[in-house]
């Protein structure tokens, strides 16, 4: 037996006498959580394309304020914030002695640069966002101030999630091409290794700022999962958490998996394009808004899982407007009745649904749901691809009844803008009515602690979803399959986090 | 054709694909409900007396959507053939008779489609064209050209250059005499094993496409989109793949069956006049 062999099997008998002593409290194993999901179009939160993308962005950077389980903003890395009178101005003072994963601290002048760089790096796309803050300076090593262009109360909400992650300084003026793939941020986890369109293993950082709620010591990133075979990935722990759909709910549970479902700001849409005949005339688009059989959508494409709204936002939120709980209830006859109305015998009216292809089962069933009030409706499926919806949809603006759905943002005034705003992505008309614009702008005015912000909110919702011809189909609710040995997820609506759960050793349950 | 029918497996093949070719044509007509009815009373439901093969996830009968999907598949398959052959076979034969410029350029065009992926260029082609069957299977069509090309050539070559066609020229036979009488019998056989053979390739194009979603207007029934939906629900069902999956199997296997008897009833003949 060599030397170094010999050395081997000391030190391994040594490891497992450790882990013999330790698996007594708590498993010396370190908590290792394999976690499938996809990998985010970009580490770095500037050139990130996706909303979907804040769930993994979010491991490696902390923003500046964050979203409680309501979605609330809460502190982050700013303790608390402090508006100036008028809301033209806010000062955020920041926790004392943090550092980013490269050692460097994370002080007001890191936050300042960081923010600019949204503002300023020529591919950013956070350019938007950002533009309602037109400068940050440093008012001394905890405390930055953000002037605004207009009176904006909504900055707390704004910089929760990809707006408002603070990444290094030292690495993005090192070299800002890098970070896509080697982010260097402030987050509960950093990065230990990355393979692109594969896996990223993330281990915790113990200067996260609340690394006390983290027990995950190991987070592997796992993507591209096939569906049909992702619970069976979890059964045989090639994974411990994954997404689902609703329909496969029962299938989890019948392999002795958990499911978690949690209320997110998911809720799936239909834009119409009311530029477009026959859809110009009011009567038609709010016949539609009626023939839509919402809970049956639910029921036969998500297994029952989701609720039906009319708005968009899920029933919880503060937004959520509850005058408008039967705003468009299903009632077919009322459907026929508006088309008649506006001249439209049965059969006469044609339209197309556009739907992207892993939606087509709902595209067909509102197919027949319109079929039935007398609208022959032919489905176009957009081809997958990364700008195909783009092309047809949002920038092409060719679909009539587009299959949508909004992920939500973290400022509710973020998430309106862009379903009903006069530029809005998904308001395809491209037009908002005055009394919409006005009532957006008094919520921005508005505090958010002040006590009349939800009722003025709620009322810009309301006009926003009597105006729009684009209506809500329903939620869509985060469905998550785990594996026993992992504790339930927090429910969260705006994102996964990791706070508070724990993996047990294998064998073992939560 | 009799000699294919005494070959076995020709016969087995030959039996299956007018089976499938006479579910295809007389299909709606048998099917017990429409292909495209959706009953959310009965969703996901496995065989029973109702639905021999169940209902798909929109409580749509599965056996009435196969035999609808029939002629879909089939037509897509013969249409993406039809296009080869024509594209393949005419400049194949042309190209040992017009001269060097028209053969070199051929030659080159058809190495260039060679070098091009099927599913790649169908999927790119319904990007550019819209999404439809048609626009893929014409792409396909193209792609599958060459093959029709290079045997028509590899056939028609040692006959243009023999001496009883060489004569018959220069007795003054017009070119479409000496394609016809002297050519067209000899290229024939090898062009009808191609055309079988390439049936069976552009059937399991067209169902991966379809697998895919691309070239489907939905609710309309395809082999390959079956496929793809009864993968999603295995759980409820999880024999639903079964069917849809044999039928292109045995299906595309019968065309290669029928290449295959083909090529020796034919290969056969004219083994048998050489020896005599």
């Amino acid at each position: 037996m060599s030397r170094l062999a010999r050395t081997f099997a000391l030190l391994t008998a040594l490891v497992a006498v450790l882990a013999g002593c330790a698996g007594v409290n708590a498993g010396a194993a370190p908590q290792t959580l394999k976690w499938g999901f996809n990998l985010p179009t970009s580490w770095d939160p500037v050139t990130s394309s996706t909303g979907n993308d804040i769930n993994t962005i979010s491991l490696v950077y902390a923003s500046l304020t964050q979203l409680d389980e309501k979605g609330t903003a809460g502190p982050g890395l700013a303790e608390s914030w402090e508006y100036e009178a008028g809301g033209t101005a806010v000062t955020f003072a920041l926790r004392p002695g943090l550092t980013f994963t490269d050692g460097t601290p994370v002080d007001a002048e890191a936050v300042r640069q960081s923010l600019l760089r949204g503002k300023t790096q020529e591919n950013s796309l956070l350019k938007d966002q950002l533009s309602t803050i037109t400068d940050a300076t440093v008012v001394d090593p905890t405390h930055v101030r953000l002037q605004l262009a207009a009176p904006d109360y909504q900055i707390p909400n704004l910089l929760a999630g990809k707006t408002g992650a603070i990444v290094s300084p030292k690495a993005f003026t090192e070299n800002a091409a890098a970070i896509p793939t080697a982010p260097v941020g402030a987050g509960p986890f950093m990065f230990e290794s990355f393979v692109p369109e594969s896996e990223a293993v993330l281990v915790k950082n113990p200067g996260y700022w609340n690394a006390d709620a983290i027990d995950v010591e190991r987070l592997e990133l796992t993507a591209g999962t096939d569906p049909t075979s992702v619970i069976a990935a979890v059964q045989s722990g090639a994974l411990d958490v994954a997404t689902i759909t609703g329909r496969q709910v029962e299938q989890a549970k019948a392999a002795g998996l958990e499911v978690d479902v949690v209320d997110s700001f998911t809720v799936t849409q239909v834009d119409v394009h009311a530029g477009l005949a026959p859809l110009t005339d009011r009567r038609v688009v709010d016949a539609l808004k009626y023939a839509v059989d919402r809970q049956a959508i639910i029921d036969v494409t998500n297994g029952g899982v989701g609720n039906v709204t009319y708005q968009p936002f899920p029933q919880g939120y503060v937004a959520y407007n509850p005058e408008l709980d039967q705003a468009f209830a299903y009632d077919p006859g009322k459907a026929r009745a508006l088309l008649a109305e506006a001249g439209y015998a049965p059969g006469s009216l044609d339209l197309t649904v556009t739907v992207n292809s892993v939606s087509q089962a709902t595209a067909e069933l509102v197919q027949q749901q319109l079929q039935a009030v007398g609208v022959n409706a032919t489905i176009k499926v957009v081809p997958p691809g990364s700008s195909t919806w783009q092309q047809e949809v949002y920038l092409g603006r060719k679909a009539q009844f587009a299959l949508d759905g909004t992920v939500g943002r973290e400022s509710p005034v973020q998430n309106l803008t862009v379903v009903y705003g006069p530029q809005g992505l998904m308001n395809t008309s491209k037009e908002s009515s005055p009394e919409f614009l006005a009532a957006l702008d008094e919520v921005r005015r508005t505090p958010l602690d002040d006590p009349r912000y939800p009722a003025v909110l709620q009322n810009a919702v309301k006009l926003g979803v009597e105006m729009s011809p684009s209506f809500s189909l329903g939620t869509s609710p985060r469905i998550a399959v785990r594996n026993p040995r992992v504790s339930a997820l927090p429910h969260f609506l705006s994102q996964y986090r990791w706070e508070g759960v724990t993996v047990a050793a294998p064998g073992s349950r939560a | 054709m009799r000699a294919i029918l005494r070959h076995r497996l020709g016969a087995a093949s030959v039996t299956f694909l007018l089976l499938v070719a006479l579910l295809a044509v007389v299909g709606p007509w048998v099917a017990p409900y429409d292909p495209l009815a959706q009953n959310q009373d009965a969703l996901l439901q496995g065989p029973s007396a109702a639905h021999w093969l169940g209902t798909d996830n929109l409580g749509r009968d599965e056996l009435s959507r196969l035999l609808a999907g029939s002629r879909l598949s089939l037509l897509a398959a013969l249409e993406a053939v039809l296009v080869g052959l024509v594209l393949g076979t005419v400049p194949g034969l042309l190209s040992v008779y017009l001269g060097r410029v028209f053969e070199w350029t051929t030659l080159r065009v058809m190495d260039a489609f060679v070098t091009l992926p099927f599913l790649v260029f169908a999927v790119a082609m319904t990007a550019l064209l819209g999404n439809g069957l048609t626009q893929a299977m014409l792409a396909v069509g193209i792609l599958v050209s060459p093959a029709f090309y290079r045997v028509t050539r590899a056939a028609a070559f040692p006959v243009a250059g023999a001496q009883y066609v060489e004569a018959a020229r220069l007795t003054g036979a017009p070119a479409w005499f000496v394609l016809r009488r002297h050519v067209w019998p000899k290229v024939l056989p090898a062009v009808a094993v191609t055309t079988a053979a390439t049936l069976g390739s552009s059937l399991v194009i067209v169902s991966s496409l379809t697998f895919l979603g691309i070239g489907i207007q939905p609710p309309e029934p395809t082999w390959g989109g079956m496929l793809a939906t009864s993968l999603e629900y295995l759980f409820q069902r999880p024999t639903a793949p079964l069917v849809p999956a044999l039928l292109v199997i045995l299906t595309v296997g019968a065309c290669n069956g029928l290449a295959d008897a083909l090529r020796d009833v034919t290969g056969s003949r004219e083994a048998r006049r050489v020896a005599a």
